[in-house]
């Protein structure tokens, strides 16, 4: 890009409104939404869930469903889609525009291979035969950076990892070289450090190539890395835009302030160490001790393997770990999918057995205990899992699913139990209105307020939290995580804190322990960890993370210089 | 591992289930009220002349012992003399057989065509009246009882109109198909409904699914992604269904079978049953088992070459 005034945008949203149903009874998910994508630029839209932001991406390419109704303008190129037949709009997609989602294993067909996912819009587009297709499919892939793309072409999605799928569906929707990509939370399904590469990927394709991208994201971190400018919306409207760095520096609009706030970086900032309890951990006792412990998860061998008599096969999900938690204080479990850290969760709840080594609670081995034993050693080391709706029963109320466990364990009559359940909902602040209502009549945050409190209501000591909060929109984990930092203070309880997200941790926990395949890499004091890492994979993890900070790097000169620098396809 | 060797292995793991089935159908003759030496000689003879022939077909051996002569008499084909027939029980069964194989195709042929069209008209038109009227003609369909329904047909179609004959199997390809018309009709008729709602329910589901939003985003016609994606993707469950009720219709042949008179397989089954001619049944167990198997091995292999993710 030059001095010269700014070109035409290449994409214009212009007063865009999507109502869903009959006009009387019309739920308005988009009101009023503009804003422009220029040439060669990243424009990010952060927003929570139900903000609008993936509608309005949808409403673009003319994907929503038949009962949308879509109103304003939307330019591409001089010409407006809305206006667009059909066949015309048909045209575009894929060729001029194309989009990409947030989970790939749903987004792919599982019964093609990614080459022809690849070759597909290249067949329809460009009328290629199959032969010329799939060299061309296997250049898209080397040009994703897909290894062994001659091998890969042929491989169907389930045999492919989520980093991998991502990258496919990239190579697919770009195939076309289109000039506007629509990214809707390309990485929201992906560890980390897959995470950060898929970024770099559609940082580097948007300055070889000139592509123009939309990046639809929760999380103002992953924006901040890689966009030119940002649009905040919430319930369906625009609240602010602007460049990326004025949006995180200095946020003009309430909701702005309050999102930037909520990410995990800046709480932990705010509150620093001084707001952490007492720091008894370090020299009190170890409350529960796991020794050597290994779990592992057999595979079926068939009955060949039978007859050969070969080794039973197993996936070591949990490979020789050694940690204890300490009475009060708070520990973290940080890994990446399938490193094995819900599976040390579950070994200590007794909900998967061991394959070897041993798990101690107050000095007495758990895998013993039996009958009135094993219940109080249930009572007092309480679960609160990842996804919120699920863990509840749908047909029992807020009342009835958090008095349940007193009831079961004979801790309180009927009377007892509701009272002590109304105690409970006020400690998590939960309104007393919302005792009769059902899980899908609440909120993400507010069902997990409910998990909290029914894991509470058997005055556990120990606390184990997986992911508790991944599911959830970043104000809303900001507030669970706050609500969890005054119960340690105020319950006395020790928790385990499991979490992919370094940020959260960081503000949460005393210790960390980083785990990856299975086996414990680093363990320490966070701030010792975090600051001072030893191990080279706690580094990369630490390094992957998305930053606001990012925005404000100092990256304007490499940007500008390689912008529109001709790309050459191998195609088209 | 390789498709073929997938499939080797699928082999190996029938053995226990054929040497399941043999114990079974060899228990079953054992099992069977009356002692089959008194039915041979009638009641009159003496007990020298039962434990004299008992002793020569070998039924005073231990039970184990009569289980290996009766597996080897198997491996060499040979599976017994029908008392009634007269006739090695293998011979009998391969002449009934191929009526049956035929009318069990016949009714595939007609069923899978008119089941495709109908689920994709019914999913497609969701809702609408060819939806409905397609839902309320599967209902009918799956209510009338095919015993009743072959009586009608007949009637009307065989007797008042005389279009198509009303009993028998014919001698050439072309009267075998105007002879097993109606009988092939009458089961088609509760088969199709079952197979439509399946199917119907299948592609709906699929309709939806993100990666077709995903070919959307494309620009892929909407025609490709169908046939393409959406189908291709829905047919698994409804084969898997096909695969159950072909294994089933081989061995419930006998409704239609007995009302149109045609001499297969649920023909003889009744007639032996009757008549208590035990190694007829026994043998018959054996071919139902046995198609039973082979029909699920078809299905299973045929999954595989479908879905890349099924392991057998």
């Amino acid at each position: 890009m030059t001095e010269q005034p700014p070109p035409a945008p290449l994409l214009s949203v212009e007063d865009l409104t999507v109502d869903f149903g009959a006009p009387h009874v019309a739920v308005k998910a988009v009101r009023g939404v503009s804003f422009a994508v220029n040439v060669g630029e990243i424009v990010g839209i952060v927003g929570e869930s139900g903000s609008g932001k993936s509608v309005t991406c949808r409403a673009v390419l003319g994907l929503l469903p038949w009962m949308a109704r879509v109103g304003g303008r939307v330019s591409f190129d001089g010409r407006d889609l809305l206006q667009l037949s059909e066949a015309e709009m048909r045209r575009v997609r894929g060729r001029h525009i194309s989009m990409i989602f947030q989970n790939p294993s749903s987004h792919l067909d599982p019964l093609m291979t990614i080459g022809r996912h690849v070759a597909e819009p290249l067949r329809m587009h460009f009328g290629y035969g199959a032969a010329r297709a799939r060299d061309a499919a296997i250049q898209m892939l080397r040009d994703v950076r897909i290894r062994d793309p001659e091998l890969r072409v042929d491989s169907h999605p389930h045999e492919l990892s989520g980093g991998m799928k991502q990258r496919a569906m990239i190579a697919s929707a770009i195939a076309c070289e289109p000039r506007l990509l629509l990214a809707d939370e390309p990485t929201t399904a992906l560890d980390v450090t897959v995470q950060a590469r898929i970024l770099e990927l559609l940082k580097d394709l948007n300055r070889q190539r000139g592509l123009s991208i939309v990046l639809i994201s929760h999380d103002l971190g992953v924006i901040a890395e890689i966009c030119d400018r940002v649009v905040v919306m919430r319930n369906g409207v625009v609240v602010e835009q602007g460049p990326t760095r004025e949006i995180i520096n200095v946020p003009s609009h309430a909701y702005t302030r309050l999102l930037i706030d909520s990410q995990p970086s800046r709480l932990s900032q705010q509150h620093g160490k001084t707001a952490r309890p007492a720091a008894v951990a370090t020299t009190s006792e170890p409350l529960l001790a796991v020794d050597d412990l290994s779990v592992e998860f057999a595979s079926a061998r068939g009955l060949l393997g039978l007859l050969r008599g070969s080794e039973k096969a197993s996936v070591k999900a949990v490979d020789a770990v050694s940690f204890d938690v300490r009475r009060g204080e708070s520990f973290g479990i940080v890994g990446e999918s399938g490193s094995g850290k819900s599976t040390i969760a579950r070994a200590i709840t007794r909900l998967i057995d061991p394959s070897g080594g041993r798990i101690t609670f107050r000095g007495a081995s758990v895998h013993d205990l039996k009958g009135e034993t094993l219940s109080a050693y249930r009572r007092a080391v309480q679960m609160v899992f990842q996804s919120p709706y699920d863990a509840l029963n749908p047909r029992m109320t807020v009342e009835e699913t958090i008095a349940e466990p007193m009831i079961r364990h004979r801790l309180a009559d009927r009377s007892g139990a509701r009272k002590r359940t109304a105690a409970l909902m006020a400690m998590v602040e939960l309104p007393a209105e919302l005792a009769g209502r059902r899980p899908r009549q609440l909120s993400g945050g507010q069902c997990q307020r409910v998990s909290i409190a029914r894991a509470l209501a058997l005055s556990p000591e120990v606390l184990i939290a997986d992911e508790i909060t991944s599911a959830l929109d970043v104000t809303i984990q900001a507030q669970i995580l706050s609500l969890l930092r005054r119960l340690r203070e105020t319950q006395g309880l020790t928790t385990l804190y499991i979490s992919h997200d370094l940020a959260v941790v960081r503000m949460f926990c005393d210790r960390v322990a980083v785990f990856r395949s299975g086996q414990l890499v680093e363990i320490g004091a966070v701030e010792e960890v975090l600051a001072r890492p030893r191990h080279d994979y706690t580094r990369r993890l630490i390094a992957s993370a998305p930053r606001l900070e990012a925005a404000t790097a100092s990256e304007e000169g490499a940007r500008d210089m390689d912008t529109g620098s001709a790309w050459k396809g191998s195609h088209g | 591992m390789s498709r073929l060797s997938v499939i080797g292995q699928r082999l190996l793991h029938l053995i226990p289930v054929l040497i399941g089935i043999s114990v079974i159908s060899f228990l079953l003759v054992k099992l069977s009220p009356g002692d089959p030496i008194r039915m041979l000689l009638g009641d009159r003879a003496t007990e020298e002349a039962v434990s004299m022939v008992r002793e020569r077909y070998g039924l005073d051996r231990p039970l184990l012992e009569q289980y290996l002569v009766y597996i080897g008499n198997l491996l060499q084909g040979d599976l017994g003399r029908s008392i009634r027939y007269r006739l090695p029980v293998g011979e009998l069964i391969l002449d009934f057989l191929p009526r049956t194989l035929f009318l069990v195709l016949y009714v595939m042929c007609l069923s899978v065509p008119a089941t495709v069209l109908l689920a994709i008209a019914a999913a497609r038109n969701q809702g609408g009246w060819i939806d409905q009227s397609i839902r309320v003609l599967s209902v009918c369909g799956m209510t009338i009882p095919v015993f009743w329904l072959a009586v009608m047909l007949s009637r009307f179609f065989g007797v008042e109109l005389g279009w198509f004959p009303v009993s028998g199997y014919g001698e050439t390809f072309i009267e075998h198909l105007h002879h097993l018309f109606l009988p092939a009709v009458s089961t088609a008729v509760w088969l199709v409904p079952l197979l439509v709602r399946n199917l119907r329910a299948a592609i709906l589901e699929q309709m939806e699914a993100d990666y077709v939003t995903a070919s959307r985003s494309k620009g892929l016609p909407e025609g490709y992604i169908f046939r393409r994606h959406i189908f291709l993707n829905s047919v698994l469950p409804t084969l898997h269904l096909l695969g159950v009720m072909v294994a089933f219709l081989i061995g419930s042949s006998v409704v239609v079978e007995i009302v149109y008179a045609v001499p297969g397989l649920g023909a003889l089954m009744i007639s032996s049953v009757i008549g208590r001619d035990y190694y007829v049944v026994q043998g018959l167990t054996l071919v139902y088992a046995l198609g039973t198997v082979l029909v699920t091995l078809t299905v299973d292999v045929i999954s595989t070459l479908v879905d890349p993710r099924v392991k057998l």
